[in-house]
Order: structure tokens, then sequence, then C-alpha cells
């Protein structure tokens, strides 16, 4: 059998060109005839666009020409979405606001685009810009829910009053009201998830080319999900018809779901394209991408746990108070609904729990799904509360959590979810015996003596991926289907395209899904390519957030390799004489069991296509392909425990350890997997002790660059003993729940336990800075006094 | 404008480019050697690395008329020939120290500029060096862990 | 973001209270300030580069004096575009007192930045536009005392 199937360590196929500086990438790209944009944009978070002023602008050397929101409404380009409806509590449709891509009578947050410039260069571009005179009449803006929240508060979008979006709440309100009412022990908290920027490396660019003579547009873009953008560019912002439009993600570097949206940017290019007959690009400064890629998080909420007198959880009721920024974008309404509030069950059996989520604007830039999206705010709120309710009640952290762990499968919680697998007791074992939990109290008592304070923080985390069924989503109020679609194309030679809806801007899939397709027909992973990101190639997919690849993407896949594989059976079963059930396909060729009757697997594929010798009926050809819509959501889980050590003369904390033990069903490739989870970890880290974009009242942002906004460096950040501990998934074919997000999602609460372990208050905020844990040492201390 | 003219990975060029040309846009726009990526506008990233005679430098803080006459080697040109791979690009394959590559050209060529640093003053390179020399090149992918192994091995490679 | 301070000037009362109307005198106290001229008794045009952080500007705006009562108080207020760097406004109530034949200057001034100066320069706006504050009623101090 090949060494490069399921399972395998196999080194990257991608490296190569990644190492060598050949990666393509957006803004690599240059077309023939290209003219760059440069987006004027407002620095003010709130006000009325009096008049534009462009007369300057348009004088300036290599101005092709100034463009403004009245010539693109008037072109009738369509206003942008958000796709996923959700419904408030008494029965209203949520409040979505007008947003054009270019703002017209109204600017919303700093950085909102108010025109474009499309000038010979880059530098004539940003100049011209600069030029362009426009006169705000300046509103009073808000930056937080606290205060857009507040009756009088500004109003941002008409059709929203007092700011708020939708009032949404899942699960039996009385019936958790009753249980916590009558519970031995309640634990109550107060609990932020800071606002972050996602950040990937690579900054959004885009390239559009119009070509007059077809009617046709190109468009590169930096896209987690290139054909999801067609679709909207064309169904909803009217931009071009889906068959004249091709949109091409090449190399991306990184997403973490900030480049899943369709942003202003990508419309205004292939529009302008239009105006100018000129190929338009346009590339982000980091500057730009802190002003308008799509933060996340930025959750405030109130949460009550109850518990019966064996500490058994016995309900648990959750508020939010959600912000999503000054418009509504792509996914935003799922993230604090249903990508959050159905994860609140955490690992436990809890027979009772509510949570009512309100969303409100701010004169910030949207909010949407960032690595994570939902998971990590419930997972943190869950495993905070679960910490702090050990602690309260005298009780080991661990087995409070071992307790109340779900154990029997398919487990219904009454927030919607039905885990179908797990076994939470051996991850939380595995993680306890690698963290050498054992020998905790020796390590804290030695790093006392050093004048350190020690502490240990568990998470018990678990998450859903691979969002589905289509139509579950469907009634949830999502605007899409969450299939995904796959063609395998075997050639006459035998070797194999793989074309796929999913796309790898960093997970690999061009190793593993080859892997996939090496152990079904014994192949070695060179013979196989895989083909993604260009809408002209592959049909249709829904692309690669949600940690969706594996158990989504992989499943079609392996739906269409099922056809294939009956096909070549049916085939060498014909030429050989043999029965189908007799056929095995192993080491290059394809066999009939126990004889030495043989075909090489190529003369198979040069079979199917020379059509000389195919069973009666068969049409010619060795191609096929799936749309897989799996039944049920996947669900990730694991346990993480994180040891610190303070300085309590600084604040200063220092990760000494970080333990991770995951349960991710079938892994194809450990290597990547464990980079994935590598990576989500020092993402969670950032959250926990690093990141947090911030806007002052006025609405200016005031961690606009890497100066201010804190990214996690080597040396902030520790080695990760990362282990695995499986259970198989009964929903796809391969039994993948998915990997790429869990990191992220896990790690935050293991961090804030370990330091509020460690200095003896649970009152921490995230990110835990060296001056908060400081203050949080100096509350303990003023109370000790006190006392 | 002025006629800026430098070694690049070996090959003698002249570009006539405006004065105020950063050498990153010199190396990206003008030379067409996109492997020298741009991830900020503060000179953080570190994905523009690049070694100006023979000492790294991020090149999205140097004037392209800084470097006439200069040295310059980019991540296309660190190999021995076309057909090699340097073994620090060996080391990062081989330590999956890589996701979306956006930032693997700049930490490369850091790592081989830290190398050399190391090896030249007779400094051990362990961990905390490495994680400590990294501080002016971020990755959002890999967490670190795999960059920090793969400069390690790396380095006993180049030795 | 507020500030304070207190100057003792050597010059009587009245002619610290003509001077802070005076334009001559107003240029040559605001800190980078390159053009001044008076629209009205009230109303001033102002070109003034500053650089604050990483992001230096020229900033264009109008400078006002508000809620006079002479020659006790009055409150200066300005306001400029410095183009794709950001908008920056201010203000500073002023109280004089008498104390002999000099003057007791005191003030409390507020400002606010919006735009790149606030994304880039948000960490040394506080510590910028204090010592600016304070050059500034130092600055009138140092020209009414050598006058």
């Amino acid at each position: 059998m090949t060494d490069q199937g399921i399972g395998a360590r196999v080194l990257r196929k991608e490296d190569k060109r990644f190492i060598t500086g050949k990666g393509k990438y957006t803004d690599d790209i240059v077309q023939p005839n290209q003219a760059y944009a440069a987006f004027v944009r407002s620095p003010h978070a709130h006000a009325n666009v009096k008049s534009i002023d462009a007369s300057a602008a348009e004088a300036m050397d290599g101005v092709e020409a100034v463009l403004n929101g009245h010539q693109l409404t008037g072109d009738a380009i369509g206003n942008i979405i958000c796709g996923w409806g959700i419904t408030s509590k008494d029965g209203s449709p949520m409040n979505m606001g007008a947003w054009s891509a270019l703002a017209t009578e109204k600017v919303r947050y700093v950085g909102d685009a108010v025109a474009v410039v499309i000038a010979d260069s880059k530098a004539q571009a940003q100049a011209a810009a600069e030029a362009v005179m426009v006169e705000y009449e300046v509103l009073p803006a808000t930056s937080n829910v606290r205060d857009s929240m507040k009756e009088g508060a500004p109003q941002i979008h008409e059709n929203a009053p007092g700011n708020q979006i939708f009032d949404w709440e899942i699960g039996n309100k009385d019936e958790t009201d009753a249980a916590l009412a009558s519970a031995h022990h309640t634990t109550t908290m107060d609990i932020t998830n800071n606002r972050l920027s996602p950040n990937p490396m690579e900054p959004r660019s885009a390239v559009a080319t119009f070509d007059e003579s077809e009617d046709h547009y190109t468009l590169y873009t930096t896209s987690q999900n290139p054909h999801v953008a067609r679709l909207v560019l064309s169904a909803f912002y009217n931009v071009a018809p889906e068959h004249k439009l091709r949109v091409i993600a090449p190399d991306v570097g990184g997403g973490f779901g900030a480049k899943i949206y369709i942003y202003p940017e990508e419309i205004v290019c292939l529009w302008a394209s239009m105006k100018t007959n000129r190929s338009v690009k346009w590339t982000s400064t980091r500057s730009e991408a802190f002003l308008t890629d799509a933060h996340g998080r930025d959750h405030v909420s109130t949460a009550t746990m109850g518990f019966d007198a064996d500490n058994n959880i016995v309900g648990f009721k959750i508020n939010t108070k959600a912000n999503l920024g000054a418009y509504m974008s792509l996914f935003s309404s799922s993230v604090p609904t249903y990508l959050y509030a159905t994860l609140l069950s955490g690992q436990y059996n809890i027979a009772n729990v509510y949570c009512d989520v309100q969303t409100y604007y701010t004169n910030t830039v949207p909010v949407d799904a960032y690595r994570g999206a939902g998971r990590p705010e419930a997972s943190y709120l869950v495993e905070r509360m679960m910490e702090t309710a050990a602690r309260e009640l005298g009780v080991d952290p661990g087995e409070l959590r071992r307790q109340n762990f779900v154990r029997e499968f398919p487990h219904q919680t009454p927030v919607i979810m039905a885990y179908d697998s797990g076994d939470f007791a051996g991850n939380l074992d595995q993680a306890k015996a690698a963290a050498d939990v054992a020998g905790f109290a020796a390590r804290k008592e030695e790093a006392a003596k050093r004048g350190k304070l020690r502490g240990m923080g568990y998470s018990n985390y678990i998450e859903a991926c691979g969002i589905a069924p289509s139509a579950a989503v469907g009634s949830l109020g999502a605007g899409v289907g969450l299939w995904e679609s796959a063609e395998v194309r075997v050639n006459p030679v035998g070797t194999i395209e793989i074309l796929t809806g999913s796309h790898s801007h960093g997970q690999g899939h061009e190793t593993t899904f080859a892997q996939l397709v090496s152990e079904r027909f014994d192949l070695p992973t060179e013979n196989i390519q895989i083909v993604h990101g260009d809408t002209d190639k592959v049909q249709f997919g829904m692309g690669t957030y949600g940690s969706r690849s594996g158990a989504v993407g992989m499943s079609a896949i392996s739906k269409a390799l099922d056809k294939v594989e009956a096909k070549v059976k049916k085939i060498a079963a014909h030429v050989l004489e043999a029965a189908e059930d007799d056929i095995v396909i192993e080491g290059g060729e394809v066999k009939v069991k126990g004889t030495d009757k043989a075909m090489g697997w190529h003369e198979v594929g040069l079979s199917a296509y020379t059509a000389h010798n195919l069973p009666e009926g068969m049409e010619p050809g060795l191609k096929e392909g799936a749309f897989y819509d799996p039944t049920n959501f996947t669900f990730p889980a694991g346990c993480y425990i994180c040891e610190v050590e303070v300085d309590p003369q600084t604040g200063v904390t220092e990760i000494v350890q970080f333990t991770a033990s995951d349960d991710f069903g079938t892994i194809i490739n450990p290597m990547i997997v464990e980079g994935q989870v590598h990576g989500g970890i020092a993402q969670g880290i950032g959250q926990a002790m690093l990141e947090h974009a911030v806007y002052d009242d006025d609405g200016q942002l005031l961690s606009g660059s890497y100066m201010d906004y804190c990214m996690p460096r080597a040396d902030d950040v520790p080695n990760y003993t990362v282990s695995h501990h499986s259970t198989t998934c009964p929903g796809n074919p391969l039994g993948m729940k998915g990997c790429g997000e869990a990191g992220a999602i896990g790690s935050p609460p293991a961090v804030i336990n370990a330091i509020t372990d460690a200095i003896g208050n649970n009152n921490l905020s995230m990110p835990a800075t060296p001056s908060r844990v400081w203050a949080a040492l100096q509350q303990v201390s003023a109370a000790q006094a006190a006392e | 404008m002025t006629k800026v003219s430098m070694t690049v990975n070996g090959k003698a060029r002249s570009v006539e480019v405006p004065d105020n040309t950063l050498l990153v846009d010199y190396i990206r726009e003008n030379l067409r050697l996109t492997g020298t990526h741009v991830g900020c506008d503060t000179s953080q990233c570190g994905a523009c690395v690049v070694h100006v005679d023979g000492q790294a430098v991020k090149s999205c803080t140097m004037l392209a008329a800084a470097a006439e006459g200069a040295e310059v080697t980019t991540i296309e040109g660190v190999a021995a020939s076309k057909d090699d791979l340097h073994p620090m690009q060996v080391a990062f394959k081989e330590n999956h120290g890589l996701q979306c590559g956006f930032c693997t050209p700049g930490m490369i060529m850091a790592a081989t500029d830290m190398v050399s640093r190391y090896k030249a003053a007779g400094k051990t390179l362990d961990e905390p060096a490495i994680r400590e020399e990294l501080e002016g090149n971020i990755c959002r992918c890999t967490g670190y862990h795999n960059i920090v192994k793969a400069i390690a091995d790396g380095a006993s490679k180049m030795a | 973001m507020d500030m304070s301070g207190e100057y003792r000037i050597a010059a009587p009362i009245q002619t610290v209270w003509d001077a802070i109307q005076n334009p001559d005198i107003l240029r040559g106290a605001i800190p980078g300030c390159e053009e001044l001229e008076k629209t009205s008794d009230t109303d001033m045009t102002a070109k003034v580069s500053l650089k604050i952080g990483p992001v230096k500007a020229k900033f264009s705006g109008d400078v006002t004096l508000k809620d006079m009562v002479a020659p006790n108080a009055l409150k200066i207020e300005g306001e400029g575009k410095g183009g794709i760097a950001g908008f920056a406004k201010g203000g500073a109530d002023v109280q004089l007192a008498e104390d002999g034949d000099e003057t007791i200057l005191t003030y409390q001034a507020e400002a606010q930045v919006g735009g790149k100066i606030a994304q880039l320069g948000s960490r040394l706006i506080q510590s910028t536009a204090a010592k600016l504050a304070d050059k500034f009623f130092a600055n009138l101090k140092g020209e009414l005392e050598e006058a």
C-alpha cells in the first residue's frame, strides 16, 4: 500500500512554490492596461456627506477617473447584504441597514469609503485621493454596545430604532429560571469577549478586468470562497451576470474568516473596470486592513449557572449583547446566534439552558466571523463559568467537569445541537497525563521560591463544524446551502485531477486531498493534482470556513471517488472477464482478487477514453462529480490545560506549558492537523493576553497598526504539546470532525483560568495584559488588607 | 526620476524610478520578483526581508536609491542554483514551518541572516534566541512552533 | 484628553487680553503656525504644520474666540483638516486674573483627533497635545514679556 494515504505525515506538495518565492498571490498579478484604485475614506465615525469635490483630483497627472457612490447606485449596483436572516423574539425580522459600496448620504465608520480614484500608478491614485475634497457634517458617534443602547444615542440606521438589530432567544426561559431558583449553588459572572482584528498576513487585494468585446469580467481576489463571491456579486450586487463573471482566488495568504465576505472594494474594482475600460487593481495597506477588514468577537455577557447539592449543573442562563458594527456583514447575524448560543451546553449534560442575544449597530467597522466565529465566545463563557464555579464550590475543576460530562451519544442539548460522538473524559485524562497535573503542586511550590505565582487552568471545549445539512441551516435563516461539490477527472494516462469547491489558504488541501485519493486508489500523491479557487474550472462550491473542508469538502471528493471506483471496477471486470466484486485496486494496478489477472491503473484510464472495449451501454470517459450535503454538524472537542507563571511585581505572565488533547475524528495528515492546532492556540493566546481592537468613544480606531495592535510574536508563545484522542464522526463517510478552529476556540479560557488561578482573583478580562493582571493582584492585596 | 542600479540575485539591474521608490517596490514592481511580500506599512511584519550586502533588511524601510550599487539577495536567489534549495528552505518544508506561505520568504531570509550572525559571533542559536530574533517577523498561521523548529534544523543543516 | 496649566505673565491684564486676540501674537505663539488671518473680530483662518508620532501633516482650518468676558475669560477653539492625515480639533478655556502689575493665566484645554493621526499616533497624542498646549501658552508669555 502507498505510504501517502490517510494518517501519513506527508510533506506538503504546495510548499515548494512558497519557500522559493513562487507563490502567486493576488497582488503579484499584473494585467495589461492595469490601473490602480485608491479609496477616499471617511476620517469621521459618523457624518453626513455634504459634498464631494473631485475637480482638483481629476486634473492630476495620470488620473483616469474619480467615481462616487451616486454614480455607483446610478448604475444599479446593489447594496451589500447580510446573508443570514434572524427573527427576533417578537417575530419581527432583523433591521438590516442599507450599505452601499461607496457611501452616498452618510458615513458610519472611520474608513467608510465615499469615492475612488482610478489612476495609472499607485502613487498617482493615492495622491489624487488626498486631493478629493469631501465636506462632512460631523454627527455624534457611538463605538460600543453600552453607548449604542443608551436612550438618545446617535441613530445609525433609520430602520433600526435604538440601534438594535434584533433581540433573539434560544432555549426555555421559564424552566431555566425555575431550575436556577431551586439551585443549591449559583455562579454568576459578567464576561466580555474582546474585539479582535483577524490580520491574515496577506492584505486583501483585488484585480478586476472588464472585457468589453465579450461583456465579461474577471476578478482575481483574496477570497476563501470564490464561488460564493461570484454568486453574491452577481445575484445581489448586480455587477455582472454569473456566466459573465469569473472569480479566481489564487494563492491566498491566510483568511481566518476575514476573507469570506465580499467587501466594497471588490465591487468597486469590478464596476470601475467597466467604467474606465481598464483593469483595476487595489491592494489594501495594513492601515486600511485594520479599518476595513471585518473584526471579530465583541460580546458582553452576563451568565448564571446553577448546581444541585451534588454539584450537578441544573441550569444555565445567559444574556449577551453583541456589537455588529456599522453595517451587517455577510454572516454577521449568525455569529452571535446559531454559531454561539447553540454551543452553550458545552461538554455538559444540562437540562435547562436559555440565552437571549441583543445585537446593536455602532460606528465601527462591521463585525463578522473570525476563526471560531461564535464558538470561541461560547467556549470562553462556559469554561470560565465552570472553573469559577469549581473554585466557589471548592472542588477540583477537572472533576467538576468530569461529573457533568455528556457520556451517551447521540445527545440532544436544549439548544438545538445533537452531539453525535465524543469521549470527553478520555480527552481530559489524556491532557491531564500529558500536562503532569499530578506534579503541579510541586511546580507551584518551586515557582513560589523564585517569587513567581504559578497557576493552572482547564478548558474543555466543544464546537460545531461543517454546518449542515442545507435544509436545516436554511430553516434557521441561512441564505445559502452548506454542501460541497467535487469532481474527479481521471486522465487517459491515469493521472488524476480533483476539482473541489473548497479553497486552501494555508490549510494544505493540495496535500491532504491528494492523500485521500492516494489511499483510495493506492497511487502516489505526485500523480494527483488538486484544482481549486477558479469559478471557470470548478463549477460550484461553498468554500472554506467553519472547519468544513475535511468533513464536507473531502466527503464530496470521497463520494465522487466512489463513482469513479465503481466505473473502474466495471471496466476492469469487463476487460478481465471477471466479476466486479472480485476486482481490487492496489499497487498501481486493477486486479482480479486471488489471480494474476490485472491491468495497469493507467490502462483502465486509457480504456475509458479509447472506448474500444467498454461494457455494453457504458459512456466513455472517466470523470465523476458529487455534491455532498452532510446529515449533521460535526462536533470536535477536547481538553486544553494551560500553566502560567505570573511575576507579582509587574503582572508579566509567561505561559510555561500548554497541553492539548483534541478529538477531531479521522485525521488525514497529523503533521498538518498539529500545525492547525498550533496556529489556533497562538491566536487564542493572542486574544487572551495581547490582542484588542480598541475604538475611542468618538469611534476613532486606536489600535490601527502593528505598533498598537499586539500580534503574538515568537517570544510571546510557548511550544505546544499536542495530542489526539479521537472518536469517529458518524455523520460523514470519512469520520472527520474538523480541526481548523479548535485551537482558537479552546485556548482563551484555559489561559485566563490559569492566570486567575495564579493570582487568586476571578475578576480578570481579556486581554490579560501585565497592567490588568497587576491591577487584579492589587485588588487581592487590598481585599486581604481590609480583612 | 533616478536611475538606480544594483545587483539582485547575482544579476546587474538598472531601472529608472521615481526618487521616493522603496526598495520593496523596486524589487516587486520593477524587477517583478514577487516573492518578497508587503504585509504592513509600519515596518513590523517582516514579510519584506531581503539581504542587502549580506545583511537582513526590511525592504519597505529603505529607498531603492539607498541600495545603489549594493548586492541584494531575495528569496528567489537564496538557493545555490535554480534546481537547488537552500538548507533553510528545506528545513521549513520538512518541519512544516509554513502554512499560507505569505510570511515565509521573509522568515527564511531573516533566519539565514540570524544563523550567519550567530555563527560569526560564535554564539549559540538556541530556542530562546531564535524566538527573540523573530521579534520582527510576524506569522499568523503557524503559532511559531514549527518555524522555531525549522530554523534550528536549518541552522544545523547550514553548518 | 484634557490638559491644564497656569502661567504668571509679567504684563497687565488688559495687555494680555488684547494679545490673545491679536493675530500677529497668536501666529507667533501657536506651535507650527505658518499662516493666520483674521476674518472677523472673533474668527481667523490658519495653516498649522504638526507632527504626531509617525504622521506629519499640514492642517488648514479655523480659529474662533468665544464666550468672551473682557478682560477675564474666553474660549479659544480651533478645528483643522489635514487631508489624508485626518483632522484635529481642540479648545481651551482661558482665565485671566490680575495680580498687581502681573497677570495669572490659567487654562483647561481639550483636543480630539481623527483619521490616520488617531490610527497611527494614538499613543503619542496625549503627550503631544499636552506639550503643544503648554508650548502655546509659554510662547504667549514669551511674546508678551519680550514686548
